[in-house]
């Protein structure tokens, strides 16, 4: 038991040691020439113009939801464009489920990402209705 | 585990509400008016044929395939939660709001995530199913109403629920840390957590880790109590009932129940106690004092309360602490050794039917008398509703002697089979394990000592609809439907107390087919020959 965790230990201990090693040498040997433009905060290499603590507009969480939704569409469509060609993709589950007698074929996995992508359009379809693409 | 085209035509039934409620959404996009409680009424009815093409829950076999499981409790409780949809329907169907359809939608996706917990077989697929319910309640509690308290309802229910499954979560990662697969009861060849637990081997490299189980068991309680709003996770269920809609209360108080009773039963029940972990009291020891807990303070906390859905809230916890009952009951049956329950299981899914009809009836009157501008909220309104809504009063009666435990009504059968089944344990081992016979009669005792104190508050409903002069009258305009829902429900419960056995009689079939064993993965007897059956697959190498 105790050696099958020694590596994973022995990994988070590097980790450790590293992620703290880096952090004490830059400060023990490195240069600290503060400036003001240095102790600006950081916002993509803009200046920053007012105070973070300032009310946005609501449509921005709409279109970011928006987003997030299709975002996750292509997480799950990515995997299964890749199964569909590989050597251990859909035909060898398919081969394997066929061997124990179940049914399973590259129709079904097709259906199933379908009713996904069409559930996603419905989502989309709904939103479009509800004007969140509309920028008032 | 593949989900075989077997699989999808066992789920038909949710398939159908998942379909009504993309066609809501669609329906509330584009055209208001009736047309959505149509198809929503279409929806529910359709679920129900496909449900009842599966045969009668009285004479269903264990089905396995894929990740879900058909037996007569996930049929029993598939049924409850489509009954519960239909009834919450009819409580929310005077919405004269423009997202009417949008209720009725997440609603059904509600329900439709309660039918797959039912019965998931699959750690994955019971956790999609818990989310499916709380995922749309979130979006339920912001549609119900737009003022502040409801915003910091849904904010409390948000954020605590999201506590619950991360909590619940790490549970599962024990779960298959330990154990090596997500699947909860294995068939055939394939070996499911309970097999891994029942055959395990201490000769193995992973037998230190069952030793983990244990925490597994604390997150797991946590996880599902959060469901069964048990103590000490209790905190957030007056607030949230208080902030929202008698309708959306409703929805709180009882899918979220159907879907911990559901949990702790799949899971709980048969993974943990049926091992021979360090301690082997642990396992029924913890529900056991959370049941005393959750009820205590439900039952005493009541006792003050001025707005009927905080009061019904506690009364909400409280019986969440008598569905702890079973769980400790059966726990204790099963980590003893035996492969039986001793009706703790069948005692809490009866108890969960008869909780579940008395509670959506008694917010279902109440939307009906409240209307969609303002809600019924303190007691005090109530008064003299018996002169004025004769009806609605005689229902909400039946529901709170029902919720008392008065005999000819179901809530009397419900505490008797829970009760029953602690002191039946209890006397079983008087003399074998004393310390237990102790633990289980002491805890019938402060059951019924809850149960009278439970009563002072359901009676003092009663006392102010029937005894109280009236002030200003209910303006009863939540639809006619609404008040039709809890007649319908009222009626149940008086069927349901006239003949118990025929349902007492299922709870304990389930509760049988529940923990029985697939004859191709049966245990070797226990004390001899243990780990001669299917070999487990060691974590390490496992893929």
């Amino acid at each position: 038991m105790a050696d099958s965790l020694l590596p994973i230990l022995l990994f988070a201990a590097c980790a450790l040691a590293l992620a703290l090693g880096m952090l004490g040498v830059a400060s023990l040997f490195g240069p600290k020439r503060q400036t003001a433009v240095k102790q600006m905060a950081y916002e993509s290499g803009m200046d920053p113009i007012h105070d973070a603590h300032r009310k946005f507009d609501v449509r921005f969480h709409l279109v970011a939801i928006a987003f997030l939704l299709f975002d996750v569409e292509l997480l799950f469509l990515y995997p299964w464009a890749v199964a569909g060609n590989a050597t251990a993709g859909i035909d060898a589950a398919v081969a394997q489920a066929t061997e124990l007698g179940i049914g399973y074929s590259r129709g079904l996995v097709f259906i199933e990402v379908m009713v996904f992508v069409g559930l996603l359009a419905v989502g989309l379809v709904y939103a479009w209705k509800k004007g969140v693409f509309k920028w008032r | 585990m593949f989900v075989e085209s077997k699989t999808i035509s066992l789920l038909a039934p949710e398939i159908i509400l998942m379909l009504g409620a993309t066609v809501l959404f669609l329906l509330g996009a584009f055209r208001a008016g009736r047309a959505q409680l149509v198809a929503t009424l279409i929806a529910y009815a359709g679920a129900a044929v496909a449900l009842a093409c599966y045969g009668s829950p009285w004479n269903t076999e264990s089905t396995l395939s894929g990740p879900l499981v058909i037996d007569p409790m996930s049929l029993g409780l598939r049924w409850i939660a489509l009954l519960a949809g239909f009834i919450f329907t009819l409580a929310g169907s005077r919405r004269d709001v423009e997202l009417a359809a949008e209720f009725q939608g997440t609603l059904m996706l509600v329900i439709c995530g309660a039918m797959l917990t039912a019965s998931a077989n699959e750690l994955v697929l019971l956790f999609l199913g818990l989310e499916l319910i709380s995922i749309p309640t979130y979006v339920l509690l912001f549609l119900g109403r737009r003022d502040r308290a409801s915003a910091e309802a849904t904010m409390k229910y948000f954020y605590l629920s999201l506590l619950a499954s991360a909590l619940l979560l790490y549970g599962f990662a024990f779960l298959y840390g330990i154990s090596g697969t997500t699947v909860i009861v294995g068939s055939g060849k394939v070996q499911g957590i309970r097999e891994a637990f029942l055959n395990q081997d201490s000769t193995a490299l992973t037998s230190s880790l069952f030793k983990l189980s244990p925490i597994a068991l604390v997150l797991i309680t946590a996880g599902f109590g959060f469901k069964l709003a048990a103590a000490p996770f209790q905190f957030y269920a007056p607030d949230v009932y208080q902030g929202t809609t008698n309708a959306n209360t409703g929805v709180l108080a009882v899918i979220p129940k159907l879907a911990g009773v559901a949990g702790f039963l799949r899971l709980a029940l048969l993974v943990i106690p049926g091992t021979a972990v360090a301690d082997k009291a642990f396992a029924w020891q913890l529900p056991l004092i959370l049941a005393v807990l959750t009820m205590t303070i439900g039952n005493v906390c009541a006792l003050w309360q001025k707005d009927i859905r905080r009061l019904l809230a506690y009364s909400s916890i409280a019986h969440g602490g008598y569905l702890l009952i079973g769980l400790a009951v059966g726990a204790a049956s099963m980590s003893s050794g035996s492969h039986q329950a001793a009706g703790g299981a069948g005692g809490m899914l009866f108890y969960v039917l008869v909780y579940a009809l008395a509670t959506m009836g008694s917010l279902c009157t109440l939307a009906y008398l409240g209307s969609p501008r303002r809600e019924l909220s303190g007691v005090e309104e109530l008064a003299g509703l018996a002169r004025s809504q004769p009806l609605a009063a005689a229902t909400l009666a039946i529901f709170m002697f029902s919720l008392t435990g008065i005999p000819p009504l179901a809530g009397f059968w419900g505490k008797l089979t829970l009760f029953g089944s602690a002191i039946q344990l209890s006397a079983a081992n008087q003399t074998s394990n004393t310390s237990l016979s102790l633990w289980f009669v002491g805890l019938a005792i402060v059951a019924a000592l809850n149960a009278a104190i439970g009563a002072a508050y359901y009676l003092r409903i009663i006392g102010v609809m029937y005894f109280q002069s009236p002030g200003s009258p209910a303006p009863a305009a939540g639809g006619r439907l609404a008040l039709v829902g809890g007649v319908f429900c009222a009626l149940l419960v008086i069927g349901s107390g006239m003949f118990p056995a025929q349902i007492v009689g299922l709870s304990l079939r389930a509760e049988h087919k529940l923990v029985e064993h697939a004859p191709s993965v049966s245990p070797p007897p226990l004390g001899e020959g243990r780990g001669e059956g299917l070999p487990i697959t060691p974590l390490v190498t496992a893929r």
